[in-house]
């Protein structure tokens, strides 16, 4: 019966509303936290800075020393592979595209012959590779949303430990880099050994001009400075791993409010046709009753 | 006149900064003082008390490790001592109460590990972090 049709689409309806009210209170939530999570990404620029203007003095100040320590090894046997993705999925492309670029990463790196060492962060990250039968070392997970520097500090003493052993030549992140509110992309960066500061970009730190004198010397003070630095960088990856997060998360919902707005006004119309249909019907039926029962008198 | 300028940064947030008479500390090398022109100078800071003297008075920040630069960017007349510490707080902030429960989980801690209980590496570094930040503070406080 037509009655029962309109029934049925009055109950879809009302369940693509609720899943419109919660896709955008998401939306909403997600928006509150972008500023958040970009205002640490800014409160944390001048340390990073700072981080990287005394790497560039000190390997100016002793290219000998920073050549020993700073130099990508020729050969690399075996790396440390580190992913950031997120704890939390329903935004859109962000965990995968980060977790895929990590898989590549790696499969490159097989392929050059080196045995790699994978750590992930985010829970989203350890079942994407045990699906895919690769092993992850270690994953950390439940900050991911607001990162401490103290999460930081953990990871970083974690990754770092195979390196400073001797074991492994290299330490390689995969991470999403917040460039800006609209443009944010997965990038892969060298953590140790420690990469100077890329002088092509426009923000880079530039050196000092005349003689600098270093305390200790530069030798031990790089080699003390390099797991300082691997914090701050794997730091600063992190918040800009959440702002991402939070922005990718904040288009996905709106798409999915959108789309329920779409889908709402779809069955609605839907909806008014059948009911339409089933008064149309009705009046036939009074009507052809109503001659029946005059032409029968 | 030449001035010195004095900024204090955190990995979380720029904590103090502002115009400043002398900023004296302890690097590796030892004790040291930064005055208004003095030469450009990278270094690291040995966890303790790092003080600001200011026209208003000193003050005082407890410093858990960090480094230094000291230089003048483009006016030859302004001196800047930038300090990064991984964590740094004002002697004034600490919360000694705090400090104590943290002295006495790292102990708890390290004592359980020495025991043979667990022997994570990484557990036990950071519980020896744990322990010389919280002693660090209640010095600095005390």
């Amino acid at each position: 019966m037509a009655g029962g049709q309109e029934r049925i689409l009055r109950r879809r309806i009302k369940s693509v509303q609720a899943t419109r009210k919660i896709t955008k209170a998401m939306e909403l939530i997600a928006a509150s936290q972008i500023s958040r999570s970009q205002a640490r990404i800014f409160a944390n620029r001048p340390y990073r800075h700072g981080m990287q203007r005394i790497i560039v003095e000190a390997a100016l100040g002793d290219p000998a020393a920073a050549k020993k320590l700073l130099a990508t090894p020729d050969v690399v046997t075996s790396a440390v592979v580190l992913v950031i993705a997120g704890d939390r999925g329903l935004s859109g492309a962000y965990n995968t595209s980060a977790l895929r670029a990590g898989e590549r990463l790696v499969q490159q790196l097989q392929r050059e012959g080196a045995s790699v060492r994978l750590y992930c962060v985010g829970k989203k990250a350890p079942s994407f590779y045990r699906f895919r039968g690769m092993d992850v070392q270690q994953s950390f997970m439940g900050f991911v949303d607001r990162p401490s520097f103290s999460d930081a500090r953990l990871i970083a003493s974690v990754v770092a430990a195979p390196f400073i052993d001797g074991e492994v030549q290299k330490v390689l992140l995969v991470s999403t880099r917040f460039h800006s509110a609209g443009s944010q992309g997965v990038e892969t960066e060298q953590l140790l050994p420690l990469a100077l500061p890329d002088p092509v970009l426009e923000d880079a730190p530039k050196p000092l001009k005349g003689y600098t004198e270093f305390e200790p010397e530069v030798e031990q003070l790089l080699t003390s400075l390099a797991p300082r630095a691997l914090e701050s960088e794997i730091f600063s990856a992190l918040l800009e791993g959440a702002a991402s997060f939070h922005i990718s998360q904040q288009r996905a919902m709106a798409a999915a409010t959108d789309n329920a707005d779409e889908l709402g006004q779809t069955l609605t119309r839907i909806m008014n046709r059948a009911r339409q249909d089933s008064i149309t019907t009705e009046i036939m039926e009074i009507v052809g009753g109503a001659e029946a029962l005059r032409s029968g008198k | 006149m030449a001035t010195l300028l004095v900024e204090i940064v955190t990995p979380e947030a720029p904590l103090w900064s502002g115009e400043a008479l002398a900023l004296i500390a302890r690097s590796s090398d030892g004790d040291f003082t930064i005055l208004p022109e003095h030469t450009a100078t990278v270094g690291d800071l040995v966890p303790g008390v790092l003080r600001v003297q200011t026209t208003e008075g000193e003050l005082s920040f407890c410093v858990h490790g960090g480094y230094f630069q000291v230089g003048t960017d483009d006016k030859p007349e302004e001196t800047r001592a930038t300090v990064l510490a991984g964590i740094a707080e004002k002697v004034t902030d600490i919360d000694v109460a705090r400090a104590q429960v943290a002295k006495e989980a790292a102990e708890a801690q390290l004592a359980a590990s020495s025991r043979g209980e667990s022997t994570d590496a990484v557990t036990e570094r950071l519980a020896h972090d744990a322990l010389a930040r919280a002693d660090l503070r209640l010095s600095a406080a005390g």
